[in-house]
């Protein structure tokens, strides 16, 4: 292979590598959205706790002598998943489930103080700065000719991938196949009809926040993993990001978000490979003009039918 | 007209001083300590906090400032150019006439401009960005080397002593990084060197996979980074990751432990240019020991000169007789201080004529070494 292809492969990587874990993030507002039909603005706080609390349990435990790198993880990856899966629930109840009914706008500028309210909550509670941890998966293959250009694929890297792709499959089988998947399909298709029929549209909205939320944790622990810092500001640019993956891929629909993320990603790495890197939000944001400017539902998206 | 009354209660406390011969303190002089105390840089705002605090509490028990109390009120701008306006309209309405910060460039000009339209005397402990003083103001100051001098400095030692081949330049497309970044660029270009790249990334990102792929592919073997530690520490990290072997080379904004805790190994051997240790000066031992007693770091690179901003304030005060911003601000210029950062002459600008850097070698301890020549 030559160097240009070998780069471009690298990139590609790295793009990929970034697109799943805005994947991951952007199935938590296209769920919400595609259910109520609003943004959840503290969807990124979300994200950021899982974040923090994977690196209090993995610091703890490493401090406590444990060396079963596995075992750390998972209980890590078990902690934030319930107590970021708390937090979404919490953010439905407080800033959404007192509001609804009422005007659109009203929910969302109370997710957007909630938003406020999380980061600067951790701000509070675990001050402003970076948070360090050493890294725990390193190494990779290196593959292509050493004399013109190597390309890397950390094991981190590869994680990502797996996680998210498992992630995505075991959502997609539960929205599909079980009773509760069901009962969201049917929620997002029409409320008052499900509410009318038996099923609770209630519980079934505040299953759809703590799905997104344990899917941010996920994110959370991966990205800190990956990165090895976070500060209580990742929240509201990841969130930025998945926000618009979920847009591009078109809102509302869960194989939107993951396409969309990847796009996102990629567009991004690419541009910052072949552009000075100053440019990369300029062409990501700009693509995101040019699809909506032409399919303004997204690109899986549906196009919204006024309901009458 | 409340000028007129200060000045009045000053020399009724002069009298009174004079004539009980007990050092009666009847007055306060506020001084408003301008920096992020909360936010990603919150680190630097502690240095500059820490030096102006000790040297507060030191003149204080000193027996004040023509016979006034000092005492120091913190206001948070977390580096931030929007909260930054927001506090120097808060600190002249609070009706504080002195100002020791603000510390991040981009909050200090817009903040410098309030202060010279109220009549606020600004001195900044660690803002570098060269414009700051550009603007013909009368009041503002800065205790610390410019951007201007830190750049060509910097560029000098790249010259001589690392000679690279294949020169990158990154910055975080800020003030200060860009600022600098140009600096070192335009020097190495007249010595020779052109960079093969010079690019910007977004302060907050979080990944640079694709810049360090880029720098591989480019065989860079010498990146000089312009900004602040949290974007340096992730690409020293992710260089080190994706097997990049170039040796990196920042200012004092990178110089600081949290870089170690950050890039951990990556970090050792990193270029930095910082002010001249001042702590390791011997005749600043007695102070360093006081920082010591109280807990404090004082090897942080604005510590001493946040230390000497107040000593100048606190001088001009002496010697102008006068807490009268305009009076101070003329005797600054006119005359030289004796501070613990060495004897402080300011030239028209506010600027000082002289302030030397040096070139550490990092290490992954968060410690630092003066790097080979």
């Amino acid at each position: 292979m030559s160097e240009a292809l070998l780069y471009l492969l690298q990139q590609l990587i790295n793009g990929l590598t970034i697109g799943s874990t805005y994947a991951l993030i952007a199935i938590g507002y296209t769920m919400v959205y595609g259910i109520i039909g609003m943004i959840n603005f503290a969807h990124g706080e979300i994200y950021m706790i899982g974040s923090y609390i994977s690196f209090i349990v993995i610091a703890g435990l490493l401090g406590m002598g444990m060396v079963a790198l596995p075992v750390i993880l998972l209980i890590a990856l078990i902690v934030a998943v319930i107590i970021a899966s708390t937090y979404g629930w919490t953010v439905e109840r407080v800033a959404y489930r007192p509001l609804r009914g009422s005007n659109r706008l009203i929910p969302l500028i109370s997710a957007i103080g909630m938003s406020i309210f999380l980061q600067n909550y951790v701000v509070l509670s675990q001050s402003a700065r970076d948070v360090a941890l050493p890294p725990q998966i390193s190494g990779g293959w290196t593959f292509g000719d050493p004399q013109l250009f190597e390309v890397s694929l950390s094991y981190m890297q590869l994680l990502i991938w797996v996680a998210t792709f498992v992630c995505m499959t075991l959502l997609t089988l539960f929205i599909s196949r079980s009773r509760i998947g069901r009962a969201c399909r049917a929620c997002a298709e029409d409320r008052g009809m499900t509410n009318l029929l038996g099923i609770d549209t209630d519980r079934t909205i505040a299953m759809t926040f703590i799905i997104g939320a344990a899917l941010a944790a996920v994110a959370g622990l991966l990205l800190g993993l990956y990165y090895g810092v976070v500060n209580p500001f990742v929240g509201f640019i990841a969130g930025l990001k998945a926000f618009t993956a979920a847009v591009l891929g078109g809102i509302g629909s869960i194989p939107g978000a993951m396409l969309g993320g990847l796009i996102l990603g990629v567009t991004e790495a690419l541009t910052s490979a072949y552009f000075p890197s100053e440019y990369k939000d300029v062409v990501s944001f700009g693509l995101l003009v040019l699809i909506l400017l032409f399919r303004p539902s997204g690109l899986l998206g549906k196009p919204e039918v006024e309901k009458v | 007209m409340k000028q007129f009354s200060r000045t009045l209660l000053s020399v009724g406390t002069a009298l009174a001083i004079m004539g009980s011969a007990a050092a009666v303190q009847a007055e306060t002089l506020k001084i408003a300590l301008a920096g992020p105390a909360t936010g990603p840089v919150a680190q630097y705002g502690d240095m500059q906090k820490i030096g102006v605090m000790m040297a507060i509490e030191q003149l204080n028990k000193a027996g004040g400032v023509n016979g006034m109390e000092l005492e120091g009120v913190i206001y948070d701008d977390a580096c931030d150019p929007k909260q930054a306006v927001a506090v120097a309209n808060k600190i002249v309405n609070d009706g504080i006439q002195h100002v020791v910060g603000h510390l991040c460039s981009s909050s200090t000009e817009p903040a410098a401009d309030i202060y010279e339209e109220e009549g606020v005397l600004m001195i900044t402990a660690a803002s570098t960005s060269p414009t700051i003083t550009e603007k013909g103001h009368k009041l503002i100051f800065r205790t610390i080397g410019l951007d201007s001098l830190q750049g060509p400095f910097a560029a000098q030692y790249i010259v001589n002593s690392v000679k690279p081949e294949r020169m990158a330049i990154i910055h975080d497309k800020q003030q200060y990084g860009e600022g600098l970044a140009t600096a070192v660029k335009n020097e190495v270009e007249k010595a020779g060197i052109t960079p093969v790249m010079f690019e910007g990334v977004t302060p907050g990102d979080k990944d640079f996979s694709a810049l360090v792929a880029k720098l591989k592919k480019e065989n860079v073997d010498f990146v000089y980074y312009g900004g602040y530690h949290p974007e340096l520490g992730l690409i020293l990290r992710q260089s080190r990751e994706k097997g990049l072997e170039a040796q990196f080379m920042g200012p004092e904004g990178v110089g600081n432990p949290d870089i170690s805790k950050i890039a951990g190994e990556a970090s050792e051997g990193l270029l930095v240019t910082l002010p001249q240790s001042f702590d390791q000066d011997p005749a600043n031992q007695a102070l360093v020991e006081a920082f010591k007693a109280k807990g404090e770091d004082p090897s942080g690179p604005f510590v001493f000169p946040a230390y000497s901003a107040v000593q100048v304030m606190a001088q001009a005060i002496e010697g102008s007789g006068s807490s009268d911003p305009y009076e101070m601000a003329d005797y600054i210029r006119n005359n030289t201080f004796e501070t613990t950062t060495g004897t402080l002459d300011f030239d028209d600008k506010g600027d000082l004529t002289e302030f030397s850097f040096v070139v550490y070698n990092w290490h992954a301890d968060g410690t630092k070494t003066p790097a080979a020549q």
